[in-house]
């Protein structure tokens, strides 16, 4: 009698586990060779979205070939999941769509795993393009990538609290003629006896991926890296004398009391710090929520030795899936997405940085001064993140490091710190 | 009489279906794959291309500084946090077992942690725990004590989550303590008072040992809980500083869905998986529960 039990229970699971298989059928592929499936981060409502929306129509009626673009949108969640999972699970099934959004730093893992093939010669008007925006799309020598915007990082200061310190207009850096690390420590330390407070938040307390985003330009900016142009090689390269120097100097700005590893909540929002290092989404809440605080952007300081203006960059792109098989449709869409009128479309709706020359010129003329201030510094000393296909290992090992340099008492020897920084980094590279 | 019982039985089955189904589904085939891919190579990029790569991941594992980090970090947590949330949610019951004006208030009091999300509780503690502006500091400057540095100091931070696990949890043991404590009937409280038994000879002799099932199903928990902390330090600390707050189901999420490693992340689920059955039979062999009675 027991295998009849089994045989009920064996009948039922059947038939259950085929009723999922079938509704679990895949929705994403293409149906023919004009009509292009994409995948989008962001929801319908947003304005990234509705932009999107109104790019869709104008491609669909505008293009020649009589290719046909159909979007589905997928917010992330907020850890970021969302998205990424449906990504995830299409891999397993082999069902990606034809064109896909993806973020800066998953360009390299990517494009080594095959998931996304080249699209530079899609691509029309590429000189018009932010070097850095083509760098973060780059893999051996290839664009698989093409961000469609940009995002930037400057220090944010207080005009009130920086004049009541004495701190004089003339003083103040410009694009032009930024300041060397010595000259912003002097004038933290102005800033620090007159409030008795750390002059800047920089953002220590945050070791997300934050760190190696708004921390590495100074190291770029000495002229160190963290690995070789290949990406091979790490020892040599993130415990070179030029990478010591700017950990060296984060470590004197917290050891000075400077800056601190654990910032008061919204201290620069309410007053408490005079400085903060932030990106260009803090000039909205700024508008929006502390109309009372009169701010300016100024650029990142630079390597006393080199004085070579460096700055973060980096945002989400578009790419064309290895399956598709509407490559030439796809490769369409991207190129109609990423040209000048759609893009800024895009960027305006969002008010993001552009990644082109051509929009940088338009939305200048629309934006407010902190903004324009931004654009310019992008153009001029954008530096994007290191391409590596194991990107979230090291700008992990990025970030333990500069939380290492900034506890000095333990680590006061920052040579000996790099050396084994270092080492943990080579270990993911391949 | 044979035909009636099989018929009984094949009904059961019906019944135990739906639980057996989505056990399966999402329990015992997720184990058994978790256990194939533990032996290859899974990179969640490169699905088909995976290898077959034997016991290598099982061997990496016991050299990753990080994963033994991991290890100690949560056997000082569990060490530390079982006495005092068990110890903290008998209290609590003990105060509102009592009948006296404004119980409710407290029991609702001592229980609203538990209501609240995990993330949100600890977003409101980064608050409470800013070493410059947080109001734990605020009160020991009052007391004429100095700041101390907690979240962002490697000593501090595992005994921060601690304290703020063992609040936030303690409310939820509360309520199991007090049905338990109801359950003990009064008379023999009576029968103690006129023996002459004193308040600590009831409770001793009385209360702890009535309350023996409702402790270890209590312990239990607690201690299988207490091995899964990932909520707080992901968000209060990601695992620092210096990997003094990361703990394996944290490592684990970390090396499978951020470093996309899920060939490695699921050899360290198995072992850990393994470890923690291992330590909770133990744990019920030296309590001595899982005997007939009282294995619920």
């Amino acid at each position: 009698m027991k295998l009849s039990k089994f045989g009920i229970v064996a009948v039922l699971f059947a038939s259950a586990v085929g009723l999922s298989a079938c509704t679990a059928k895949n929705d994403a592929s293409g149906s023919g060779k004009d009509t292009v499936n994409m995948w989008v981060h962001y929801s319908k409502e947003d304005p990234e979205g509705k932009a999107m929306k109104q790019n869709i129509n104008a491609f669909n009626k505008e293009n020649k070939q009589g290719y046909t673009a159909k979007v589905q949108y997928i917010p992330r969640s907020g850890s970021g999941g969302g998205y990424e999972d449906k990504i995830n699970a299409a891999l397993n099934s082999n069902t990606l769509p034809d064109v896909l959004t993806l973020d800066g730093p998953n360009t390299a893992a990517y494009a080594n795993s095959k998931i996304i093939q080249p699209v530079g010669k899609y691509i029309k008007n590429k000189d018009d393009i932010l070097q850095s925006i083509r760098d973060q799309g780059t893999f051996n020598n290839k664009l698989y990538a093409i961000g469609y915007s940009e995002s930037g990082v400057g220090i944010y200061y207080n005009k009130k609290m920086f004049s009541a310190a004495g701190i004089q207009e003339s003083e103040l850096p410009t694009l032009e003629k930024p300041w060397t690390w010595d000259e912003f420590m002097d004038i933290s330390k102005r800033l620090k006896q007159k409030y008795n407070a750390p002059a800047i938040d920089m953002q220590l307390s945050d070791h997300s991926e934050m760190s190696i985003y708004s921390l590495a330009p100074f190291m770029w900016s000495a002229g160190g890296n963290v690995t070789n142009s290949k990406g091979t090689k790490a020892v040599g390269y993130f415990n070179s004398d030029e990478t010591n120097s700017a950990f060296q100097f984060i470590q004197n700005m917290v050891k000075n009391g400077y800056t601190t590893i654990s910032p008061k909540q919204k201290g620069f929002q309410t007053g408490k710090y005079a400085m903060m290092l932030s990106g260009s989404w803090t000039i909205q809440e700024l508008d929006n929520q502390y109309k009372d605080i009169d701010y300016g952007i100024l650029p990142y300081p630079v390597s006393p030795k080199t004085k070579k203006l460096v700055s973060p960059t980096g945002s989400w792109q578009y790419a064309m899936s290895s399956s598709t098989k509407a490559p030439k449709a796809a490769g369409a869409l991207i190129n109609f997405l990423v040209a000048k009128k759609q893009m800024y479309r895009t960027d305006m709706s969002n008010t993001v940085l552009p990644a082109r020359k051509s929009v940088s010129e338009l939305m200048k003329k629309k934006v407010n001064a902190p903004m324009q201030f931004l654009i310019d510094q992008n153009q001029k000393s954008g530096h994007a993140r290191p391409v590596l296909v194991n990107y979230p290992q090291v700008s992990r090992t990025f970030a333990e490091t500069v939380t290492k340099a900034t506890y000095y008492k333990e680590n006061p020897d920052i040579a000996k710190l790099m050396k084994k920084q270092a080492q943990d980094i080579q270990q993911y590279l391949k | 009489m044979k035909s009636i019982t099989s018929a009984k039985s094949n009904q059961a089955w019906i019944y135990l279906f739906p639980a057996l189904l989505l056990l399966t589904l999402f329990l015992f085939i997720p184990a058994l794959m978790s256990i194939y891919y533990s032996l290859t190579d899974y990179n969640m990029l490169a699905p088909q291309a995976r290898l077959f790569i034997g016991l290598k991941n099982y061997l990496t594992l016991f050299k990753d500084p990080i994963f033994l980090k991991s290890v100690r970090n949560v056997a000082q947590f569990v060490i530390f946090v079982m006495p005092l949330q068990v110890g903290v949610a008998l209290g609590l019951a003990l105060i509102v077992n009592k009948k006296r004006p404004g119980n409710t208030f407290f029991k609702i009091s001592f229980f609203a942690p538990v209501v609240v999300s995990l993330v949100v509780t600890s977003v409101l503690w980064l608050y409470i725990l800013n070493p410059e502006q947080g109001l734990l500091n605020g009160v020991l400057n009052q007391l004429g004590l100095p700041s101390q540095p907690l979240l962002t100091s490697p000593k501090q931070a595992m005994f921060a989550i601690i304290g703020l696990s063992a609040w936030q949890g303690a409310g939820y043991q509360m309520l199991i303590f007090l049905a338990g404590l109801q359950n003990i009937p009064n008379e023999i409280y009576e029968a103690a008072t006129l023996d002459g038994a004193g308040k600590w000879e009831k409770f001793r002799h009385i209360t702890l040992p009535m309350l023996k099932p409702t402790s270890l199903m209590i312990l239990t928990t607690t201690f299988i809980d207490a091995f899964k902390l990932i909520v707080q330090p992901m968000v209060m600390t990601q695992g620092g500083p210096m990997d003094s707050t990361i703990t394996p189901v944290y490592y684990i999420y970390r090396t499978g869905f951020t470093d996309r490693q899920l060939g490695y992340a699921s050899a360290m689920t198995i072992v850990y998986g393994v470890a923690i059955i291992l330590f909770t039979v133990i744990q019920r062999k030296v309590t001595g529960a899982g005997g007939d009675n009282d294995d619920r």
